[in-house]
């Protein structure tokens, strides 16, 4: 008995050690086709050297199933697009969009070269990425084209691995180079917030559907910089969706071929192989993992034991210190989580509205995560107040913290004595003066009035 | 033999002992009689809290109890009016609680381990018994014949007027405030009838206790400056009234301004002038009476009405500078519905939404008073008889009370004690008359003898009917049966009529036998039992007492009223669409929401019913929003069925009602019983909430409120997708699209 339990404690340090991402190393590729696997094994080795377990399934098999008693039986999901007319039942929009609540993380990849399925379209239309309406166009571009590969149909893209997205981002997919992207199948986005782009179709580039006859492309959707090749989503739950527009960029001929764009006239080699590894280490979760360690806070004072520590309740203008330690998952391990340059980490203090929101600055270090730290007074307000920090970026993990307290008024014993008030002397003053003259009027009337007696008698 | 030692035992100095032995038995009984009579609920059902207030007085002493008095003063309650929460410790009358709280301690220090429970459900009983034994004081106070105070006891130990808020369960502030208030009566008569100090001193000191346990000291307030006011306008200032009330009032403002909740009310509001004029006029009266007794006659004439001009128009502009610059409060909102009982439905209708708040009934007279109602106009008439100044007092609390308890439902309760007293003035003059056996061998001289008890105007003509033994049967014993008629009537009207504790709602089977339904605590024990502890309960105001004291949640709203605009925001959220409701549940971090159904068992106190107070106190913050006329067909009906305008069927509140109900009837048409409608076959459909728990009989429905959806959906389209509806593609809008390319 020992044994065994000895054994799988081995067995799961193993795997920990072993696996690169912060949720499991589970990984499903669904793959139609088998003897198209050959043509990504420079693709599949990378990925198991950074600890996956992969396991290759048909869409069409039997025994295909992302769920196991209910609980997720992979952690993360790669889709390659099918000759067919979808994944199959196993693998309809509804089970993904479950395995994206459940935490699952999913790489989808589309291409060009066929039509696809109507059911990944309807996938897409769940996550607000939408699809041209033929679902089986592809960019082409006349300026920024492979002159070696396809002189002819313009239809492989030549294009700089991006920057960041925003200044207040981290930037995940940067690097030198050129990344080739053969026959891919656009994708345009719509107005969710949780969709972050990461590389986008040049400006000169459009959609156009080789299928069709027409020569004359009229009524075009969407054009240039509007089209997006590749676009992440996470969800609230903080699982990842990627989209891939061109899988025959992961192939084996791509990850090192010779490019040549039009007019420079100079040979280069694409740097698919370290995208593809940035932009699958991202979607499983390698980078980019935000987690929230203690979060403490107090009233502002010199010695905190363990009692006042994080107190259900406070009172109206108390001083207040409020702390929270986060930490980022890189690559294997827990690291300090640094902001970007230009972003900051806020805290709310709120009851139905904002009465405060404050900037939290790093106070100190641990060996794996960032403290930040501010202190406030409690606004003049009782009531069920909260403290939020609500961070959301692009590519990093949301971090939404939630803490009641409560705020209550001031206690009986808790205001200044009357006496302490100097605006009060007046009044007390009165009082007493008042208090004084009553008892000498009844002392006077006490003591006169045996005489009053004696002038009557005397009467 | 057996004559000769009663008359030992009823005449003389042993006499008045045996009287004196015989009148505490009576009282005795009496209060036995008061106790037991509203024990029925106990023994019916079981020793529950009933109704809404008494469980928040419940959670109160609960708190009071455990945490002590001073942590009790300062509480401040974060699990009501979420997230505002409440200064319950400075927004109540603690005197019920505290008295609870005594008596528990009391109790221990007696090594008696009672459950504060049973303290609190049975200190209603308990102090009608007090209320009993005040009121044969204060009758005593008003009539020699001491027959009267018995009587009126008797009355006031089983009239339904007073049962209908004291029986055992009903712990809410009435149950000791009727005793502080003819106790306080009492000690105020006796007051102005010795021009004492001390009584008065006792006056304030039962008044200080008074405001510490109802807001009905106000009633107090204002009739006992009547009461002067028209003893001066009568001409019968003397130095006992200046005495008692002016001690009453000195010490009684300051004994009231003790209570947090009062604070300077006394001096700053409008409903406490009346005391603080009188006070003033006494002092003027006082002066004028003194300054008379060095003045001639005519110069005084002169000084009076001169002082009087000047006195009255400086009053005057300076109430009403006070009142225009903001020193002295307006009238609050309850005391214009007294006088116009329209007021309240146009202008606040948070006020005009409680039933007890509503008109009465004139059947309600007599279910709660009996023959007691006939009686009390002869009462009062025999006051005018004999117009002492308690006599006044009497007749002015039955002018007064009878009017307000023509307003409002709930007065009723403080018409109730005067009523006793003035029937049992009636009842013993009559008594005393013909009760007595004996012929009586010269009624003229027994007419000169009796001068002073006033007999009844057919007795004094001497040769009709007294002396007859007939005509003393025909009355006494039409007395008699009117009296068991009484008691028959009480007992009848508390069994049936105020003996339901209303969380437990008891109905007939079909063979008779009794069924208990229990939906209310069914749904409140789930919540207690399968919510997280802070899970916020959303729903309307009358339940959020119950579900703080029986589920144990945090409510949004309830039925301390205080803060009106929460009140709209959850009537709003209840009368809108989802998308409008969704984002203020969001906000108010409402984690389930409850609705009471009565339409499959007939339980016509649904919030179905309730809606358009809801709707019409959100359109009194929110005119743009919610229009009570929306809610009205083109006909101007009410309704829930297919015929129902769009605005009702969309409406949070419709669609939690009737969410599913269709599934009941298993393809016949389902039926609302309530309000007798069929309704559509087609049920509403929710997208934003989730059903989490529905009762046995359907009446309580607890739905959760979703999260965000996951990927950022429209929770519509969310459950649509979940469904299996493939979702359409975005219509194409006119004009340019617009892109995302950020």
């Amino acid at each position: 008995m020992m044994r065994w339990c000895l054994s799988f404690f081995l067995f799961g340090c193993l795997a920990v050690v072993n696996a690169l991402s912060s949720s499991g190393n589970r990984l499903l590729v669904v793959l139609e086709d088998a003897s198209e696997k050959s043509l990504y094994s420079t693709f599949w080795s990378d990925l198991k050297a950074r600890g996956y377990d992969i396991a290759f399934e048909s869409p069409k098999s039997d025994k295909l199933s992302l769920f196991d008693l209910g609980e997720r039986a992979y952690d993360h999901l790669l889709l390659l697009p099918p000759k067919s007319k979808g994944f199959g039942p196993s693998l309809s929009p509804k089970n993904i969009v479950d395995f994206l609540n459940k935490d699952g993380n999913v790489l989808l990849t589309l291409s060009g070269k066929s039509t696809t399925p109507s059911a990944i379209s309807s996938l897409l239309l769940e996550l607000d990425l939408h699809l041209s309406t033929d679902r089986s166009s592809v960019i082409v571009d006349h300026f920024n084209y492979d002159t070696l590969s396809a002189s002819e149909k313009h239809d492989v893209l030549l294009l700089q691995r991006p920057g960041q997205l925003r200044p207040d981002t981290k930037a995940y997919f940067d690097g030198e180079g050129v990344l080739a992207f053969p026959s891919v199948a656009p994708h345009t986005l719509g107005d969710n917030i949780l969709i972050a782009p990461v590389l986008r179709a040049p400006v000169t580039a459009y959609s156009y559907n080789p299928k069709e006859e027409t020569t004359a492309v009229e009524d075009i959707s969407a054009t240039g910089s509007q089209l997006a090749l590749v676009s992440t989503l996470q969800t609230r739950s903080s699982s990842r969706f990627t989209l891939l527009g061109s899988v025959e960029s992961l192939q084996d001929k791509w990850f090192s071929a010779t490019v040549k764009a039009p007019g420079s006239g100079k040979e280069t080699n694409t740097v698919n192989q370290d995208f593809a590894k940035q932009l699958t280490a991202w979607t499983f979760k390698e980078y980019g993992v935000l987690k929230v360690g203690k979060i403490e806070h107090h009233l502002a004072q010199d010695e905190i034991t363990a009692e006042d520590l994080n107190p259900t309740i406070y009172r109206v203008k108390n001083e207040t210190v409020f702390s929270i330690e986060i930490s980022e998952y890189s690559n294997d391990k827990w690291v300090p989580f640094e902001l970007p340059a230009d972003d900051a980490l806020q805290l709310e203090f709120t009851m139905l509205s904002p009465f405060h929101r404050l900037k939290l600055e790093p106070a100190y270090h641990t060996e794996n995560s960032t403290v930040f730290r501010t202190q406030f007074t409690v606004p003049d307000q009782h009531g069920i107040f909260s403290f939020r920090v609500n961070y959301k970026r692009p590519f990093l993990t949301a971090i939404e913290e939630k803490h009641e307290v409560t705020v209550r008024h001031f206690a009986h014993d808790e205001f200044p004595r009357s006496w302490k008030i100097s605006g009060g002397w007046v009044w007390i003053a009165g009082l007493w003066s008042v208090i004084g003259g009553f008892m000498a009027f009844v002392i006077v009337w006490l003591y006169s009035e045996p005489a009053s007696a004696k002038v009557k008698k005397n009467q | 033999m057996a004559e000769s030692s009663l008359n030992v035992l009823l005449k003389g100095n042993t006499g008045r002992n045996t009287r004196g032995l015989l009148r505490i038995i009576i009282l005795g009984t009496i209060a036995a009689a008061a106790v037991s009579s509203r024990l029925f609920s106990v023994i019916r059902f079981e020793s529950i809290i009933h109704e809404f207030d008494p469980w928040f007085n419940f959670r109160a002493t609960k708190y009071l109890v455990q945490h002590g008095f001073y942590s009790f003063w300062d509480w401040f309650d974060d699990r009501t009016w979420h997230p505002l929460g409440r200064v319950t410790g400075g927004t109540l009358y603690p005197g019920l609680m505290v008295t609870s709280g005594v008596i528990y301690h009391i109790l221990r220090f007696l090594t008696i381990p009672v459950d504060i429970r049973n303290i609190c459900v049975l200190l209603a009983p308990g102090f009608s018994g007090l209320t009993a034994l005040a009121m044969y004081f204060l009758t005593c106070e008003m009539s020699t014949s001491p027959s009267a105070g018995l009587l009126a006891a008797a009355f006031m130990g089983i009239v339904p007027g007073y049962i209908s808020r004291s029986v055992a369960g009903s712990y809410d502030n009435e149950a000791i405030a009727i005793f502080l208030l003819v106790f306080t009566f009492f000690l105020w008569i006796k007051a102005v009838k010795n021009g004492s100090i001390m009584w008065g001193a006792l006056t304030a000191l039962f008044y200080g206790y008074m405001v510490s346990a109802w807001g009905g000291y106000v009633f107090i307030t204002n009739l006992i400056p009547l009461h002067v006011f028209v003893l001066l306008c009568m001409g019968r200032y003397s130095s006992r009234i200046y005495i008692s009330y002016t001690t009453w009032y000195a010490l009684g403002t300051l004994a009231s301004m003790q209570i947090p909740f009062v604070g300077f009310l006394p001096i700053r509001n409008s409903d406490h002038m009346s005391a603080l004029g009188i006070f003033g006029l006494l002092q003027l009266v006082a002066f004028a009476d003194f300054v008379r007794g060095f003045i001639p006659g005519k110069h005084f004439q002169r000084l009076l009405t001169t002082m009087i001009i000047v006195v009255f128009g400086v009053a005057l502009v300076g109430l009403v500078v006070l009142t225009v610059s903001g020193v002295i409060a307006p009238w609050s909102g309850r005391f214009y519905s007294l006088w116009d009982t329209g007021y309240a439905k146009i202008h606040i209708p948070i006020i005009a939404s409680v039933s007890e708040h509503q008109p009465t009934a004139w059947p309600a007279f007599f279910f709660d008073l009996n023959f007691l109602i006939w009686l009390f106009p002869a009462g009062v008439y025999m006051c005018f008889r004999d117009l002492k100044d308690e006599h006044v007092f009497v007749i002015i609390y039955s002018v007064l009370a009878s009017y307000f308890a023509g307003v409002m439902v709930r007065l009723m309760l403080t018409l109730t004690p005067i009523v006793c007293v003035a029937a049992a003035l009636a009842l013993s003059t009559i008594l005393d008359t013909y009760v007595l056996a004996t012929p009586g061998p010269n009624p003229k001289a027994k007419v000169v003898e009796d001068a002073s008890s006033e007999p009844l105007r057919s007795a004094r003509k001497p040769d009709v009917g007294v002396t007859s033994y007939l005509s003393k049967m025909v009355v006494t014993s039409s007395v008699v049966v009117y009296l068991l008629l009484f008691v028959a009537h009480c007992t009848w009207v508390t069994s049936n009529a105020y003996s339901s504790p209303s969380v437990v709602l008891a109905s007939r089977m079909p063979d008779g036998s009794q069924h208990i339904i229990d939906d209310y605590r069914e749904a409140y024990y789930w919540l207690r039992q399968n919510t997280p502890h802070n899970a916020k309960v959303m729903s309307w105001w009358d339940y959020g007492y119950q579900i703080g004291g029986m589920a144990d949640r945090p409510t949004l709203v309830d039925n301390n009223t205080w803060n009106n605009t929460h009140i709209a925001t959850v009537g709003k959220a209840m009368s809108s669409r989802e998308e409008v409701s969704y984002p203020i549940l969001r906000q108010h971090d409402v984690d389930y929401v409850l609705v009471v159904f009565g339409g499959l068992l007939g339980y016509s106190g649904d919030d179905i019913n309730k809606f358009l107070w809801m709707v019409r106190i959100a359109e009194g913050i929110w005119p743009d929003e919610v229009k009570e006329r929306d809610f009205f067909t083109a006909r101007g009906e009410y309704r829930v069925d297919d015929q129902a305008t769009p605005t009702m069927r969309n409406s949070l509140m419709y669609k939690m009602s009737y969410y599913n109900y269709h599934t009941m009837f298993q393809g016949g048409q389902a039926v609302d019983r309530v309000r007798g409608a069929k309704l559509p076959a087609e049920g509403p459909q929710l997208s934003t909430l989730e059903e989490a728990f529905t009762s046995e009989n359907w009446i309580i429905r607890i739905y959760k409120v979703k999260d965000l959806d996951n990927l950022n959906r429209d929770h519509g389209n969310a459950v649509a997708f979940d469904r299996g509806h493939k979702r359409k593609r975005a219509t194409k809008k006119k004009g340019p699209r617009v892109l995302r390319t950020e």
